[in-house]
């Protein structure tokens, strides 16, 4: 009797090889283990909503706790299901802008605060800065860094002159902004293989430990 | 000379898989043990965790990483409680991504396990909750209330380490683990709207994104991908919490060999473009 763990291990390790067999070209078994794939992860996020949001907040309140107010946002959520019937496509709306108008009101004060105050604040200079000449340059640096890129973006009046050199100084933070994050992305992706690698190695075939 | 080089940068690409395929394996077979240099970012996550009181509020590990970014933020996962269950510190786990659910609770219980850490007293799992920012709020106000039960059904007004837990108040750490712009809405909505102190783990291509926050202090510290992982496992080991060496510091010598190969790979590409361009008698740009 082959023990589960060692069973789910080699269905793993084939499905892993499967999809890496892509490297040499489509085939069979890529495609098999592709759709396998979203299947099981379309599934598995279904049955997984169904039990962790639908039935704790509607099914339990409405018929364990009698609490009725939840079925008004279980009737709005219905009406998603409105847009399948033409003549009342029209109700899919009425979610559509509850959600709109709710997630707006909560989300523009806290982005506002922490995506351009705090931020804002963070690229001025005050007298502290002056202190540690280190964080002096370090502040110096992102605030011309800040300034040339919102430049490179002003498109009112044309790049020559002074707004021109401005600009390209711009143009060299962007690239060294992109260039982080290319890397870093490159990073990311060699340790997913070097992840799957280890699995092979380590747990499939015991090469390692 | 040129003609070689030329060559070289129209090779079959899976030449160049064969080459990346042998840059991972041999440094895993064989490991060449370079030297891990901890960021100021990772130390201070590592630090934060250290100075929390043992058997005190609870921090708070969101999982929000599915198994297409496994390999990066599941070795943090590992780190951060192997130092917080080691130090007696107490942790909630949720998940905002319903593919961590399997993947959370598996990193809780096993090193629950090695620590000797009783579940409801040293930790607790409370599973999947969709929403991600109503979430995020919910807790703000009540985190009972967001996590009537559970992952297991057990109602967590009943469960001992979350008696006096009521929002981010009494959390004094929250750390995602993420490899989406999850990290951000934390800092948003839990740090800016409750001022909860967070530290983010994330997967590499979120990281570069991140930096801003972490220079402006709303981020409290970061992990970045493979690399900020290995760094806390260095960080973990050499505190003498645990004697295993983490996948992603044995990760780290097939990621730097990867990365030295492909960076020859581009010099190699470049000079061979440049070349062949030059052959045809046009200019570096046309």
């Amino acid at each position: 009797m082959i023990p589960m763990n060692t069973l789910w291990t080699w269905i793993a390790a084939l499905l892993t090889l499967a999809i890496f067999s892509f490297l040499y070209k489509d085939n069979p078994f890529y495609k098999f283990a592709e759709h396998l794939f979203v299947g099981v992860s379309a599934a598995y996020a279904l049955v997984l909503t169904y039990y962790n949001s639908f039935i704790p907040n509607l099914i339990f309140p409405v018929f364990r706790e009698h609490n009725y107010w939840f079925l008004i946002p279980g009737l709005l959520g219905l009406l998603f299901f409105a847009r399948f019937i033409p003549r009342i496509r029209f109700l899919v709306l009425l979610p559509i802008a509850f959600y709109i108008g709710g997630y707006a009101g909560i989300s523009i004060g806290p982005s506002l605060q922490a995506r351009l105050l705090k931020q804002l604040q963070g690229s001025m200079l005050n007298p502290a800065d002056f202190a540690d000449p280190w964080m002096f340059v370090n502040k110096v640096i992102v605030l011309v860094g800040i300034l040339g890129t919102m430049l490179y973006f002003y498109f009112s009046r044309e790049h020559k002159g002074v707004l021109k050199a401005a600009t390209n100084i711009g143009i060299w933070f962007i690239m060294v902004g992109f260039g982080a994050a290319f890397g870093y992305t490159v990073m990311a992706r060699a340790s997913l293989l070097i992840g799957r690698v280890q699995f092979l190695l380590m747990d499939w075939l015991h090469l390692i430990r | 000379m040129n003609e070689f080089f030329i060559r070289l940068s129209r090779i079959d690409r899976r030449y160049i898989f064969l080459f990346v395929a042998v840059s991972v394996i041999i440094p895993l077979l064989y490991p060449l043990h370079y030297p891990t240099r901890v960021t100021r970012h990772t130390r201070a996550v590592f630090d934060i965790v250290d100075q929390i009181p043992p058997d005190s509020n609870p921090i708070l590990i969101s999982f929000e990483y599915g198994p297409s970014t496994m390999p990066e933020c599941h070795p943090m996962a590992y780190a951060i409680l192997r130092h917080s269950f080691a130090r007696k510190v107490r942790v909630i786990g949720i998940t905002l991504s319903a593919d961590a659910t399997g993947l959370g609770e598996e990193a809780m219980q096993t090193i629950a396990r090695e620590y000797d850490r009783e579940y409801g007293r040293d930790y607790v799992f409370l599973g999947y909750k969709p929403g991600v920012t109503a979430v995020m709020l919910s807790i703000g106000e009540d985190l009972k209330r967001t996590f009537p039960r559970d992952y297991y059904g057990r109602p967590t007004s009943e469960i001992p380490m979350l008696v006096e837990v009521h929002n981010y108040e009494q959390i004094p750490l929250v750390i995602p683990l993420t490899g989406s712009a999850t990290a951000t809405f934390w800092l948003i909505y839990a740090g800016a709207r409750y001022h909860a102190r967070v530290a983010d783990g994330v997967t590499a291509v979120m990281a570069s994104e991140l930096y801003a926050y972490l220079q402006t202090k709303q981020l409290s510290g970061m992990l970045a991908g493979l690399k900020g992982a290995a760094e806390y496992e260095h960080l973990v080991r050499s505190a003498g919490y645990t004697l295993s060496e983490g996948r992603a510091s044995r990760g780290m010598d097939a990621l730097s060999t990867l990365h030295l190969v492909i960076i020859l790979f581009i010099i190699l590409g470049n000079i061979g473009f440049f070349l062949s361009r030059r052959a045809a008698g046009k200019g570096p740009r046309s």
